[in-house]
């Protein structure tokens, strides 16, 4: 059984609640937004704080992200309490080697202070973005377009396009929720964003010709949904190499490979569930048996989403981050208990490896159309699978009795790093501190 | 540095059990101490913000609608103090208020291992669901806590306490 380690609690911790980690797409830090109103950054190479974002927000800073694919200058984005986001830039110069980070830690030392004048310099201010009525919960850029996606407790999602440096403009304000949306997560390889929110719905919203609409609605959270995320669209190869699977399993991958990447949920309820598209077997109806479903949608536009699984129950309160592994595939969920928790996909063992034999044995056999994904949203979805969630890891207290409000996968950067894939688990909590974790097996 | 990173206890830890062993007895001390009187006592001088009068005197707080639930687990630290709120009519419109300020009186002045739910009780307000859930909502607790004019309230009405 793998265990969760304590490897490093980053330094100096914040004295205020943080809120949570986002790790940098290609260097070895990670930002962590806080109460204080800061964004601090951490290398992961020595887990010494490398500098400080600050005097931009006039409340907490909920939610921060990294520009992807800017290499040369990186390029972060803020979501406060006071309604606003932050757009930050800074020159990479060398900032991404060890020499680097270790040269910014010793001229923070030779400073005498915990915040280094110039480092924080390094930092500038680029733009504002205002818009939104209340509090921003989550900012997120998009990774295959110059895409910017912010929600907030006055139930909108606003997508925002980088159209030059510094210049953002609002190309869709999304206002379906009933509720505060709490985080926002992008397709990583469609122009696709899902939101979570307060009215215990999930919606996904694309491109319609030239607006952006929702076209899933992906009910059955018991509360809040506080978080949602899409997986790696390389995930589907974690369970193992073709070659091994029977027929069932086999058609399964192709279910998934046409489907795509699923999408992962945590909430008040406790429970963490994964959704599945159902694929679109026939690119349209006949024109005559179209009854005008609607007039603003076209019928290709919507999709079906169905609950595949639900992850075993493990927290005992609200469930507040998921993150999942885009290099192992695995899943890691914190909440209010203060546990963390790591999950595995597995083949279900007894009867997915002996499928053949099992069905002999009087089991009705489903057939290989029976395992398209309309059969198994008849079949309440989760019942369908061929795989299960298993609990691998846990450990409780992780940030002592405080609550844990994120969790994150991150790329191993430290000197006792073990492999060239090696991730690390990044947590943040009420405690005001971010520690990192090894998942040992 | 490494000095200030604290040292993580592993597996077995010797403050998860009641009946801990005599290095955490501070600790298990705090914890007999804290019991639903206690807690009553915390939250019934907290003045309505309305009425010139307290919460207890109101009856919007009563000791038998405050219950406290033990760690789940061996391992586990984590009390749970819960909280029902009586309000003192159906549609009272402070309601939210009201819950907030008996939440954050509690956040303050317990030790951070209580998890603090506090809930309208059932059947007397219209809006039970509603506070309910808000007042369950870190987020937005959170936030309300950084919002001036509501500090103020739950301020004024906390300034009775102590």
């Amino acid at each position: 059984m793998p265990t969760l380690t304590l490897l490093a609690t980053l330094s100096p911790p914040c004295n205020a609640r943080t809120w949570s980690s986002a790790p940098h797409p290609h260097l070895p830090i990670i930002a962590t937004a806080c109460s204080d109103k800061t964004v601090r950054i951490y290398s992961l190479q020595n887990f010494q704080q490398q500098s400080t974002i600050s005097g931009g927000h006039k409340r907490s800073i909920r939610s921060c992200a990294w520009k992807p694919n800017s290499r040369g200058e990186s390029v972060l984005a803020t979501g406060s309490f006071d309604a606003s986001a932050g757009i930050w830039r800074r020159w990479e110069g060398g900032a991404g080697s060890a020499q680097a980070a270790e040269v910014d830690f010793t001229s923070g030392l030779a400073g005498g202070g915990e915040k280094d004048e110039d480092d924080d310099d390094e930092w500038r201010f680029a733009v504002i973005l205002d818009g939104h009525d209340s509090e921003i919960k989550c900012v997120t850029f998009a990774p295959t377009a110059p895409l910017l996606a912010t929600c907030s407790r006055d139930k909108s999602v606003w997508i925002w396009e980088e159209l030059e440096d510094d210049n953002f403009e609002t190309v869709a304000v999304l206002n379906e929720h009933e509720g505060d949306v709490k985080c926002v997560a992008w397709h990583p390889s469609e122009q696709m964003l899902a939101s979570a929110s307060y009215d215990d719905n999930i919606r996904l919203w694309s491109e319609d010709v030239d607006d952006w609409a929702c076209c899933a609605l992906l009910s059955g959270h018991e509360g809040t949904v506080w978080c949602v995320e899409f997986e790696d669209a390389n995930n589907i190869y974690a369970l193992g190499s073709s070659e091994d699977l029977n027929s069932k399993q086999q058609a399964y991958v192709q279910t998934r490979l046409k489907a795509g990447p699923r999408l992962i949920s945590c909430s008040d309820d406790m429970t963490i569930r994964i959704w599945r598209r159902v694929p679109k077997d026939k690119p349209e109806q006949p024109a005559g048996q179209i009854k005008a479903p609607s007039i603003w949608k076209n019928r290709d536009f919507e999709e079906e989403w169905i609950e595949e699984a639900r992850l075993p129950q493990v927290h005992e309160r609200p469930v507040y981050t998921v993150s999942w592994s885009k290099k192992t595939g695995k899943v890691v969920s914190t909440g209010s208990d203060g546990k963390i928790v790591v999950y595995e996909e597995r083949w279900k063992d007894a009867n997915a490896a002996n499928g053949d034999v099992v069905m002999s044995g009087g089991t009705p056999a489903p057939d290989v159309e029976d395992l398209s994904a309309e059969k198994v949203s008849g079949s309440e979805g989760h019942m369908g699978g061929l795989t299960e969630w298993v609990a691998v890891a846990s450990v409780d207290n992780a940030h002592d009795v405080f609550e844990v409000n994120h969790v994150v996968w991150a790329p191993r950067a430290d000197k006792g790093k073990r492999s060239e894939d090696e991730e690390v688990i990044v947590s943040t909590g009420d405690d005001g501190e971010v520690k990192v974790w090894t998942l040992d097996t | 540095f490494d000095a200030l990173a604290p040292a993580y206890p592993s597996l077995a830890d010797p403050l998860s059990s009641p009946e801990a062993s005599s290095d955490s007895a501070s600790s298990d001390e705090e914890r007999e101490e804290i019991d639903e009187q206690e807690v009553y006592d915390l939250i019934s001088t907290i003045s309505d913000p309305e009425h010139p009068l307290s919460l207890g005197s109101l009856g919007v707080v009563k000791l038998d609608d405050i219950l406290i639930l033990p760690p789940t687990s061996p391992r586990s630290r984590i009390s749970t103090v819960r909280v029902l709120i009586t309000p003192t009519t159906s549609a009272c419109s402070l309601t939210t208020v009201i819950g907030l300020g008996v939440k954050v009186r509690l956040v303050n002045a317990l030790p951070p291992r209580f998890r603090v739910d506090v809930r309208i009780k059932e059947g007397t307000s219209r809006t039970a669901d509603e506070v309910n859930k808000q007042l369950g909502d870190k987020e937005r607790v959170a936030a309300a806590m950084e919002n001036k004019s509501l500090v103020n309230v739950v301020n004024t009405m906390l300034a009775t306490c102590e």
